[in-house]
């Protein structure tokens, strides 16, 4: 018994180095492993060492927030999909902004054949959601060219900055499309779209009117309202695309070519 | 400076409980604390402290608890404040002075201060478009503890040592929806902590 303080501490130092995680400070902590920061650089990386094809093969999917069971589903059902080069999981990826959520559907979604990528969500953005998704996953907003094609992720989660005006940011949104010397095909990837009611209405045809005067946009991605629509909601030549939620299994399967482009709903 | 005051708020309640000990003699008043505790983990600070009340049968303790969690370990640096009780049955005597309550239970609510946290939510938010609140967190443990009685300046004292194994409300919803994926270990974190009974 007179040893007892001494065998607690070393089962403290023990269970310390052994088990990751076991102790826990606050649910709004922000801490995360090497190799849980900076992932979707990490992963644009491991992209772009991808071989190219004539075609460009990715899935959109979205809204994984505590539904853990079905997403591990998602990657087994994505994983069967031939020639798939990445996912994009289009925001919404914890649902109470905690750290614990984006550890564990960053687990799920290493287990993907191939690299993913993420946009934030409204719900990343409780709490201390912002300092946890800027430290496993990165900026907000940013870009990359693969191919054939310009992907410009941007956060349009306007009522979580109470519609300040700056939420999507319409300037970055231009330079990004301007910046365009080989005329690739644009394609602008946010998890809120403009005709929703959490996207600044006063924002909503400045962003629209630049997707549509922007002869390099076919079509962009969005998730937010757990369920698939697809059209040309303001009949400007600019197809928009939602994904479902993970609860409704269901997921887009995209393919790109110079110049054209398919889409395919899958239910899994 | 922030962080002296903080550390201030945090160990006030165990220098004012010291000097309350040297103070009194048998006749202790009704409303001073029957102990201090001092934890690290679970989930309220990375070190949190406070004093607190035993019941007369000495079964049910009620902490009110300072926490603290530096930038340094957390990432982002929080103050919460938590009250909490806990319920431990069984007082197992072992050896003279030494013993064992096998087996606790208990709840707890707390409270993170800070400007990204807020406990209604803000009225531009339709209502119901997030139902939590995010400063308030509830939750529940068990465990147990190990105890050696002391006989300090005249008075029976105890010092215990004690670990909780616990999880709270938005990992336990998570936890119930993905029984699947989730494992249970998967929202257990273990808190460790003394108490200084006086």
């Amino acid at each position: 018994m007179k040893n007892f303080p001494k065998a607690l501490l070393l089962i403290w130092g023990m269970t310390l180095t052994a088990c990751e995680g076991v102790f826990q400070y606050n649910p709004n902590q922000v801490i995360f492993k090497e190799n849980e920061t900076n992932l979707n650089q990490k992963n644009i990386d491991r992209i772009q060492a991808i071989p190219l094809k004539d075609t460009v093969r990715f899935i959109l999917m979205g809204d994984t927030q505590r539904w853990y069971d079905e997403t591990d589903a998602f990657v087994k059902s994505a994983n069967s999909q031939k020639d798939v080069a990445f996912v994009v999981h289009a925001g919404d990826i914890s649902d109470f902004g905690l750290s614990q959520e984006f550890k564990w559907v960053n687990k799920i979604m290493v287990k993907l054949n191939c690299p993913y990528l993420t946009v934030i969500g409204n719900h990343d953005l409780v709490a201390n959601g912002p300092a946890a998704y800027q430290k496993i996953y990165g900026p907000m907003n940013y870009s990359f060219e693969y191919g054939h094609n310009k992907f410009i992720f941007i956060n349009t989660n306007s009522r979580e900055y109470v519609f300040n005006g700056e939420v999507p940011d319409i300037n970055w949104l231009q330079s990004q499309l301007a910046d365009n010397p080989e005329n690739k095909n644009a394609i602008v990837v946010a998890h809120i779209p403009p005709f929703d009611g959490d996207f600044d209405p006063n924002l909503q045809d400045d962003y629209s009117g630049l997707l549509a005067n922007d002869k390099n946009v076919k079509f962009t991605l969005y998730g937010h309202q757990h369920t698939f629509k697809d059209g040309e909601f303001y009949n400007d030549g600019v197809h928009y695309y939602l994904t479902t939620a993970m609860g409704e299994r269901g997921y887009w399967l995209l393919t790109t070519w110079k110049g054209g482009y398919k889409a395919e709903r899958i239910e899994y | 400076m922030r962080k002296i005051i903080l550390l201030l708020i945090l160990f006030t309640p165990l220098f004012t409980s010291a000097q309350i000990r040297d103070d009194v003699d048998a006749s202790r008043k009704w409303f001073l604390p029957d102990h201090i505790k001092l934890q690290f983990a679970g989930n309220i600070g990375f070190l949190s402290g406070g004093p607190g009340y035993i019941s007369k049968n000495r079964t049910l303790e009620t902490d009110l608890l300072f926490g603290f969690l530096p930038q340094k370990f957390g990432g982002d640096a929080l103050v919460t404040t938590t009250l909490k009780t806990t319920y431990s049955p069984w007082s197992i005597p072992v050896k003279s002075d030494y013993y064992i309550k096998p087996f606790s239970l208990g709840f707890y609510l707390s409270y993170t201060f800070g400007t990204q946290f807020d406990t209604k939510l803000p009225s531009h938010y339709p209502v119901g478009y997030y139902w939590w609140a995010t400063s308030f967190r509830s939750g529940a443990y068990i465990g147990g503890k190990v105890g050696k009685d002391l006989t300090f300046k005249n008075r029976q004292r105890s010092l215990e040592m004690y670990y909780e194994l616990g999880t709270y409300d938005l990992l336990l919803i998570s936890y119930v929806q993905n029984t699947g994926y989730l494992r249970p270990s998967d929202i257990v974190n273990l808190a460790i902590g003394v108490r200084l009974g006086f």
